[in-house]
């Protein structure tokens, strides 16, 4: 006698809480999952959470920060004696260097310096930044001890929210392509102009907002990065090409970004626009001076 | 006693009687018109193509990846679902067994062949005006060029007392009577094309007319008191005003709107939620000349008093933002969150992403949409027009107090201005997206 009606009392709780969790309503936003911080052994230690742009404002250097942020965001209309190209910073860093699988700066503090291939030497955050400035932008170098160089390292500093040295944030720079695959130009030209020429121009020459700030940089010509450039490079501009690109393709993510395209339509399309006419780089002769040339350099 | 007993029986009869009224109506209020239509004739055909495009049938008549016209799309109402019908010419559970007379008595006046009353969600009250000619295209349309298909109708989920259709009878005496197209004498050709269309087929107060409490939209045409398209909320999207006044239209000009409604974007804006499917399945179909006499006559659309123009204030927020100032309550989420597309003078890039500035759909009266966009996201349509349709990405992992600071920043910034969005509001649109109804029967019960 006693079963059943326990039987019926549980499945009367059991609906309840059932229509109360259908019918109950989300408080505020979802809970953050973050993503893991590893030890140098890829054992999880803690979870990192992207911090919104308002933790800034409680940091004794917020404005050195928020300065940081608006030179990696707007590089060459705020620093254009260093900046050659069209191109910012955030051009291929995408969403402010907080995103996964596109150029991210979260654990750029804690990866330098380090012992590069391509220098053949060990190298500083300062240098591998005007590295950038000189190859990407096709620039020339900020002063490694000045304000500038000082903010923008101060608000990747940041965002690494106290991660110590030694460990690093679960993401990547840019996912994964088969660099097997052989490129074909004239596939790629037609990948161009299906989906990337509505932005970035039929002639490829990027676009800017409004206000003349850079919106889409330009991807060849004499105001696009220069062949020292990583993206200049077949493969690594596939692997951005795939993961980071297009944005606004999807309803979730932070820019709706990537996925679009195949590994061979991201290559091709790769191949195609990183061989158009662009600046050469008078550095390149110092690269790789170990060997290890990757095969899709460009010199 | 007495009195009680009188009151039940005056009340039965009541009821008898409003039931015998309701159950008849068929016949005598919307009696069977008796003609034939050359069913074969491909002209006529060919034009009912068109104005099933403009009718936009295919968008309630389809489920989502199913057969066109084949019914099963889900309208959720407080009661229940009721299930778009199949009206292919399969001859069993379709409408092959319809003569004409079927035909225009179901679209036009509400009635099934049975003599059962359909629910208001077809828009027969607007069709009530599309012309003869125009009805018999779309039968032969229907008949000879339409594929069959076999599917059953999915019943409504409504449960009884509510499900009982004679009452519709009354809801069709009171606000579906019948009308003809009219328009003031002198009226400018084009215009009048224009309000055929909006008024009639392609129904467009079915989303942006406020309803009233009988479900009936306030207004079916232009109407004195500027009801009529002047905004309504629906599922959490506010359909907006499109009378010619401040927040409405007029601060769009004939050309951006005709670019709007033919590939979903302009300079300006873009389409998004419902909007996308009207651009993608219906109007981008339509004539250049239709479409500018829709925008013609939207445009024509007088304003209510005092609502005449729509003045921005000064822009202040561009060079604030670009000068690294940030300190306007919303402006760093702005800037974290929104500015990479839609950029720090809010003007985004023409038909790629929508401006923030300027753009009516931003300080609309009802922020519904603005927030509903903001948290879950939205698509532009597919059109001929472009090869490349772009999306925005939903933000509803921001907190509540964040989404409302940084809409109302969108709102209030370069010149906008608008009323302020609270918590509340984001919290109950939360609510909103985590109960929206799934708009099609499940697969499994079809």
């Amino acid at each position: 006698m006693k079963k059943p009606v326990l039987l019926i009392a549980t499945m009367a709780v059991l609906a309840l809480g059932g229509w109360g969790a259908l019918r109950g309503s989300p408080a505020d936003m979802p809970e953050v999952q973050g993503m893991a911080i590893l030890d140098a052994d890829g054992n999880a230690v803690g979870r990192y959470t992207v911090p919104a742009d308002k933790d800034i404002l409680t940091r004794p250097n917020a404005d050195q920060i928020l300065y940081g942020k608006r030179l990696l965001a707007d590089t060459a209309r705020l620093l254009p004696d260093n900046v050659g190209a069209a191109m910012n910073c955030n051009s291929c860093h995408l969403g402010d260097g907080k995103i996964d699988a596109a150029n991210g700066y979260i654990n750029t503090v804690n990866f330098y310096p380090r012992v590069m291939p391509r220098a053949g030497k060990e190298v500083d955050l300062e240098m591998r930044i005007n590295g950038c400035f000189q190859r990407s932008m096709n620039g020339k170098p900020l002063d490694p001890e000045g304000p500038e160089m000082k903010a923008m390292i101060a608000y990747m500093d940041w965002l690494r929210q106290d991660v110590p040295k030694g460990q690093t944030v679960d993401i990547i720079n840019a996912g994964p392509i088969d660099e097997t695959l052989v490129p074909d130009p004239e596939n790629g030209k037609r990948i161009y102009a299906a989906k990337c020429a509505a932005c970035h121009g039929a002639n490829g020459e990027g676009m800017s907002d409004q206000s003349g700030d850079i919106l889409f940089p330009p991807l060849w010509g004499e105001e696009s990065f220069n062949i020292g450039a990583g993206m200049a490079r077949t493969y690594k501009a596939a692997q951005f090409v795939k993961w980071a690109m297009p944005p606004a393709m999807h309803l979730t993510g932070p820019l709706g970004q990537g996925g679009v395209l195949s590994d061979q339509d991201a290559v091709d399309v790769a191949e195609y626009f990183t061989h158009m006419p662009r600046p050469d780089f008078p550095g390149k002769v110092n690269d790789w001076p170990n060997g290890k040339r990757p095969r899709d350099a460009r010199y | 006693m007495r009195f009680v007993r009188f009151a039940l029986l005056g009340g039965i009869s009541g009821l008898a009687l409003a039931w015998g009224v309701a159950v008849t109506s068929p016949w005598w209020f919307a009696p069977k018109e008796d003609r034939v239509v050359d069913v074969s004739d491909p002209d006529l055909i060919a034009r009912g193509d068109y104005l099933a495009r403009a009718g936009d049938c295919v968008a309630c008549h389809t489920a989502p990846g199913g057969a066109p016209f084949a019914g099963g799309l889900g309208l959720q109402t407080p009661m229940g679902t009721i299930y778009a019908t199949n009206i292919t010419p399969d001859p069993e559970t379709g409408i092959g067994s319809y003569d004409y007379g079927d035909f225009e008595r179901a679209v036009r006046k509400g009635v099934r062949p049975d003599g059962v009353h359909l629910y208001p969600a077809m828009p027969f009250a607007s069709y009530r005006i599309v012309s003869d000619e125009d009805v018999q295209a779309l039968y032969a349309y229907f008949m000879s060029s339409v594929a069959p298909v076999r599917k059953e109708n999915q019943p409504a989920t409504i449960p009884w007392p509510a499900s009982m259709r004679w009452p519709l009878g009354w809801w069709q005496l009171l606000f579906a009577q019948p009308r003809e197209f009219e328009i003031a004498e002198g009226t400018d050709p084009q215009i009048a094309r224009g309000a055929y269309l909006v008024e009639g087929l392609a129904h467009c107060g079915a989303c942006h007319t406020p309803r009233g409490l009988g479900y009936q939209e306030k207004a079916l045409k232009s109407d004195a008191v500027g009801r009529f398209l002047s905004g309504s909320v629906l599922e959490g999207w506010y359909a907006k005003n499109l009378r010619n006044e401040d927040t409405g239209l007029v601060s769009w000009t004939e050309d951006e709107l005709v670019a709007f409604l033919k590939t979903g974007r302009n300079a300006r804006t873009a389409a998004f939620g419902s909007m996308t499917d009207v651009v993608q399945h219906s109007l981008h179909y339509l004539t250049d000349a239709d479409l500018t006499a829709i925008a013609r006559y939207l445009k024509s659309l007088p304003p209510r008093p005092g609502r005449e123009t729509w003045q921005p204030q000064p822009d202040e927020t561009t060079e604030a933002l670009r000068a690294g100032d940030f300190s306007a309550p919303g402006a760093i989420a702005y800037v974290e969150h929104c500015a990479q597309c839609h950029r720090l003078d809010g003007m985004g890039a023409a038909e790629i992403y929508p401006a923030l500035k300027g753009n009516s759909m931003v300080f609309a009266d009802d922020p519904s949409s603005l927030i509903q966009v903001t948290m879950a996201g939205g698509r532009m349509p597919e059109t001929p027009a472009h090869q490349m349709t772009f999306a925005m990405p939903g933000f509803a992992h921001l907190s509540d107090e964040d989404l409302a600071e940084v809409i109302s920043f969108i709102r209030n910034s370069w010149g906008n201005h608008a009323s302020a969005v609270t918590g509340r509001h984001i919290a109950r649109m939360r609510r909103e997206l985590a109960h929206k109804p799934v708009h099609y029967a499940p697969e499994a019960k079809q």
